[in-house]
């Protein structure tokens, strides 16, 4: 691969620049579906972009008693994870811009750095609404990321690769997995709200109990940092399970019609359910989501010992 | 119930009083000395009969002229001044006020304005901590043996031994103190951690700080400290007139402003003995409805916002809407509507209001059955209240809670029903009891009453009174005392009123349902996730600015160790285990 | 400790019309997305309720851009209600000082105009603008939502420059507030 097409890669598509502009743009559909289901009118098309100009141009206030450099790092390291993540899933339904063996594994983990981050952050800093709000980030860390990872290995077992490419032309050639293994398909969709902190579990960022969590004393550039990661996150979430259970992606219409279609349901499960209490939740991932995504896992390996194909 | 218990109440305590007396089939004087003041309460809490609905403390009366110089004779002029600051002259009249149904028992205890000291009866009746806190405050009454020494309702820089409820306080007394360094970070023990949450916090619309200690997400310990919304009104109310008075009663609390207005206006229309023309009284009812429905409402979104449900918040805010335009049809405001006059109301009902009343009861009417389904089918919603908060109906008795919050601990309390005021005779109302003492108890009480809102209103509408609407007011109102106690949205609401024959009260004493409800929510928090704290906190509905005329709250700290200027609720807390025998620390 | 932005920390050294254009971009965010953080310092609740009203379906602020936050680090205007009791006012002090800037103040109510009913009472202070620096009052006892939204938006609106000001005011409607 030359340079040119690298730095593209990494600045334009799919890189800093359509990730931002796409992941800003599924905001607002996002707060708009709530908006709407809330029965409101719901914010301007252009409200993610200016909240995350004004955050930028925000006075950054370090408190006291910060490591300095964890404090500003923190943000941006999240920011590169979710960002790097996207170059290994087929963004706009088109193929990856890297990718090799395993890459699935290598995506779940830098998704997993904005979470670290978030619980670095809050732990970095002396107010207590963010210690309360790190501990439960981490919390909840530790519950849903292995029923995910359970959950996005099914149709990789199905596939028989992991890599992500490879995964997502599978799907394509075969019936959608929603169908053939729906269970993996509700515990990854859920994990996925999990992993964002989107009510119902957002206990780490529970407003009305510990203000915002871990991110509470941050203002301006390091807040925006971390909405934006998370957006970006939520992007990547999305085109990662629709290219496994919705049938794979193979171009921008499908991977719009797909993953808008995924947003819609997050929403509305957004709206519906009262917030679950961290115990809840860790509950809820322990004793249902891990036993599911088991399931699903050893259902579909015990099928390909007798051997059949899904 | 009422003339045979009161004379009961008078034979039984007889061998401690120094006088007593029937004023009425439902009203007993009884005055006793401050040394047998404990061992009376202790006999009348032996009788099982009521409840202490408030603690009231006189100033500018007469010296002491004996034991039982005994009714109410007010001492001509009140001592102002710093000449009578040396006390020679002049008493302070405590008023231990029991209630039950629409009978009430006082217990006067005359002290010496220099040595103004009775006993804590807390050990007697739990409940009135907060009460006994309040007069030692605002009154400088010392009272012996009270748990927690700090300050709850003044601010920190509050100069000692100035009462701002003392006829003779002037402002300028008042000044800060220099010295006065705020307690910070005072409350943090080794190996605790404490969440302040307050004064200026998502959860709290309105300020008031508590701190939490928690161990993980298991809640320790609690304390409170109010006076962040404490503006001095009872003190302001003095100073105004009669009339005036009622539009700053009104402006104690936005969301129960007509409420406020209307247990003010029924104390001094019984004070000048007038007789309110039944329109007047049946408006004044159907807004109190009104309100009722609008606070209930509110109530309900926040508290499903404080459970992390935004769309059950929107969803209520969008219903009450309804209930709000007509309030603002019928009197052209959306909050604090200044209905009430002192002798009636200004409002008229046209038959048109009337339609659009009915046409928003049917709307709402289907919407609170909606809300009732949501409440008590709602998984994810159950899971944050059912079996939360637990407040057992022993407890809810113990600590005095009231309103809702008593009657979805299984206590049939509504003085709608049991002490009827306004038009509440002809229109009667059953109260809504629920046994399940939880949250979701809570949850299905209000709106269960919602329903109950829903049929007096369209009774009232429907058997109108005909005739005036008010009735002129006198400007100066005749000597006596009058005590006028209504139930609010939040539970019982308590006004005395006191007047020397002029223009003005000469003691306004409010004592809101909120401060009745702290006490069982402390006790109760402990051992609770944090989680659910803010559910349980917006489960009795507190009001801050009604607690705090008198009181201020505070928001959080939030740069390491906050402000810990707590009022020991902590005090409070191992007190009320104590009492109760043990339980969760 | 505090630090400059990123947008002015890296506007310096540029060219004057690259800089006037960062700096639109920046008015342009600050006026879409006003993020407001509540204080109640002594008020009896009824502007404070007005306020959620005005987040509720009926008025939703969102469709400006507001949101309520929770933590004064992330808001960019505080709306305050009531007079200022002597135990709040250091708080609010507080919650201000804890803003980044830019930041501003609306004060909402009567009472946060001149202690409206409690106008000397012994606990009160005295009213928000002897406390922190107001830029918008509001007042009504308590004002509509209506008037809270229009307080809000003429904030934003007096944010522009002159031209675009006038632009702005023909197409929102004419309000009460101050």
């Amino acid at each position: 691969m030359n340079v040119v097409l690298a730095l593209v890669a990494l600045l334009l598509f799919p890189g800093v620049l359509f990730l931002v502009t796409a992941s800003l743009a599924y905001e607002y559909v996002d707060r708009k579906l709530v908006a709407r289901f809330q029965n409101r009118v719901g914010p301007r098309w252009f409200q993610p972009l200016a909240d995350f100009i004004k955050l930028l141009v925000k006075e950054e206030i370090v408190p006291d008693g910060v490591n300095r450099g964890l404090f500003n790092g923190l943000p941006l390291a999240a920011l590169a994870g979710a960002l790097t993540a996207g170059l290994y899933v087929p963004m706009a339904g088109l193929a990856p811009s890297w990718g090799f063996r395993g890459d699935l594994v290598a995506t779940v983990y830098l998704l997993m750095m904005m979470t670290l981050c978030i619980g670095l952050a809050g732990a970095n800093t002396q107010d207590r609404f963010s210690l309360v709000g790190a501990v439960r980030a981490l919390t909840q860390l530790f519950s849903y990321e292995a029923p995910f990872l359970l959950a996005l290995l099914g149709p990789a077992i199905a596939a028989g690769s992991w890599r992500i490419a490879e995964v997502n032309g599978w799907a394509r050639e075969h019936p959608w997995m929603i169908l053939t293994q729906p269970l993996g398909f509700i515990v990854a969709l859920i994990g996925l709200m999990g992993k964002l902190e989107l009510p119902p579990f957002d206990a780490p960022e529970a407003e009305t109990e510990i203000v915002s969590g871990a991110l509470t004393e941050y203002s301006g550039r390091g807040l925006a940092f971390f909405r934006l990661g998370r957006d970006i996150e939520l992007l990547i979430g999305l085109t990662l399970i629709s290219a496994f259970y919705l049938g794979g992606l193979g171009s921008p219409l499908q991977f719009l019609g797909k993953t808008l279609a995924l947003l819609f349901v997050t929403a509305a499960l957004q709206s519906l359910f009262a917030r679950l209490r961290i115990d809840q939740t860790v509950g809820l991932w322990w004793r249902t989501g891990a036993v599911l995504a088991l399931v699903q896992l050893l259902v579909l390996i015990a099928l390909r010992m007798i051997g059949v194909s899904l | 119930m009422s003339a045979a218990d009161l004379s009961r109440i008078q034979g039984a305590l007889a061998p401690w009083l120094t006088g007593s007396r029937l004023a009425s089939d439902t009203r007993l004087d009884m005055e006793t000395p401050a040394e047998n003041l404990l061992a009376a309460v202790t006999a009348f809490r032996g009788l099982a009969w009521g409840y202490l609905s408030a603690i009231t403390g006189l100033d500018g009366l007469g010296p002491a002229a004996g034991p039982s110089a005994s009714e109410a004779a007010p001492g001509g002029a009140p001592a102002q001044g710093s000449a009578s600051q040396h006390g020679t002259l002049g008493s302070i009249e405590v008023l231990y006020q029991f209630c039950q149904g629409p009978c009430l028992a006082t217990l006067r205890v005359r002290v010496p304005r220099d040595r103004a000291e009775v006993p804590s009866i807390s050990g007697a009746v739990p409940s009135a901590v907060l009460f006994e806190r309040e007069l030692s405050e605002m009154l400088g009454v010392h009272v012996t043996g009270l748990p927690g020494g700090k300050r709850q309702f003044l601010p920190d820089d509050w100069p000692p031994n100035v009462f701002p409820l003392r006829k003779d306080f002037l402002v300028e007394s008042a000044a800060p103190v220099a010295d006065s360094a705020p307690s910070v970070g005072s409350g943090e023990a080794p190996g605790t951690f404490i969440v302040p949450i307050g004064p200026q916090h998502p959860a709290l619309k309105e300020p008031g700080h508590f701190e939490f200690a928690v161990d993980g997400e298991i809640i320790t310990g609690a304390s409170i400290r109010l006076g962040y919304v404490h503006r001095g009104i009872e003190k302001a109310a003095e100073d105004r007139s009669w009339v005036q008075g009622l539009y700053l009663v009104e402006r104690i609390c936005g969301i129960c402003s007509h409420i406020h207005a209307t247990a003010y206006a029924l104390g001094v229309e019984a004070l000048a003995g007038m007789t309110i023309p039944p329109r007047g009284q049946a408006i004044r009812t159907l807004l109190c409805e009104l309100e009722r429905i609008h606070s209930h409402l509110l109530w309900l979104g926040v508290a499903a916002h404080e459970a992390g449900f935004d769309t059950l918040f929107m969803f209520s805010w969008r219903d009450r809407e309804t209930v709000m335009d007509l309030l603002e049809q019928l009197t052209g405001n959306r909050v604090n509507y200044a209905a009430n006059l002192i002798g009636g109301v200004k409002y008229e009902i046209d038959a048109p209001a009337a339609d659009a009343i009915r046409r928003g009861m049917d709307y709402l009417e289907g919407r609170a059955r909606h809300y009732l389904k949501i409440v008590t089918t709602d998984e994810s919603f159950l899971r944050r209240t059912r079996g939360v908060g637990t407040i057992s109906r022993e407890m809810s008795e113990r600590f005095g809670t009231v309103g809702p919050t008593a009657r979805a601990s299984g206590v049939p309390t509504d003085l709608r029903a049991a002490a009827p005021y306004a038009a509440y005779g002809q229109f009667p109302v059953t109260p809504v009891v629920d046994q399940r003492c939880d949250q979701e108890a809570r949850f299905v009480v209000r709106v269960r009453e919602l329903s109950e809102c829903f049929r007096v209103v369209r009774e009232i509408l429907d058997r109108l009174p005909p005739g005036d609407l008010s009735i002129p007011a006198p400007r100066k109102v005749a000597e006596g005392e009058a005590v006028s106690r209504v139930e609010a949205p939040r539970g019982e609401l308590f006004y005395y009123l006191r007047s020397t024959g002029g223009v003005k009260p000469d003691r306004v004493k409010v004592r809101t349902p909120s401060l009745c409800n702290w006490a069982a929510v402390v006790n109760v928090v402990i051992g609770q996730k944090l989680a659910d704290v803010p559910v349980i906190l917006a489960g009795i509905d507190p009001c801050f600015s009604c607690n705090d005329r008198s009181l201020t709250l505070r928001r959080r700290g939030k740069t390491g160790a906050g402000g810990v200027e707590t009022w020991s609720w902590e005090d409070l807390r191992t007190y009320g285990i104590r009492w109760y025998g043990g339980g969760r620390s | 400790m505090r630090k400059e932005g990123l947008m002015a920390a890296t506007v310096h050294g540029l060219p004057a019309a690259f800089r006037r254009a960062l700096e639109a971009v920046a008015l342009w965010s600050r006026v879409n997305s006003p993020w407001l953080v509540h204080f109640n310092s002594g008020s009896c609740n009824g502007c404070d309720i007005e306020i959620l009203a005005t987040l509720a379906p009926r008025w939703d602020l969102e469709r400006f851009g507001a949101k309520l936050w929770g933590s004064p680090r992330h808001a960019d205007v505080l709306v305050c209600t009531g007079p200022v009791t002597r135990l709040a006012r250091e708080r609010l002090v507080r919650v201000y000082e804890q803003m980044p800037a830019p930041k501003f103040v609306v004060a909402v109510g009567s009472c946060g105009i001149t202690g409206g009913a409690f106008h000397g009472c012994y606990n009160i202070v005295g009213d928000i603008g002897d406390v922190v620096p107001v830029d918008v009052y509001v007042p009504g006892c308590p004002p509509r939502p209506e008037a809270i939204i229009d307080g809000v938006i003429q904030l934003l609106t007096r944010l522009r420059p002159p031209k675009a000001r006038r632009h702005a005011a023909k197409a929102a409607a004419p309000g009460g507030a101050a």
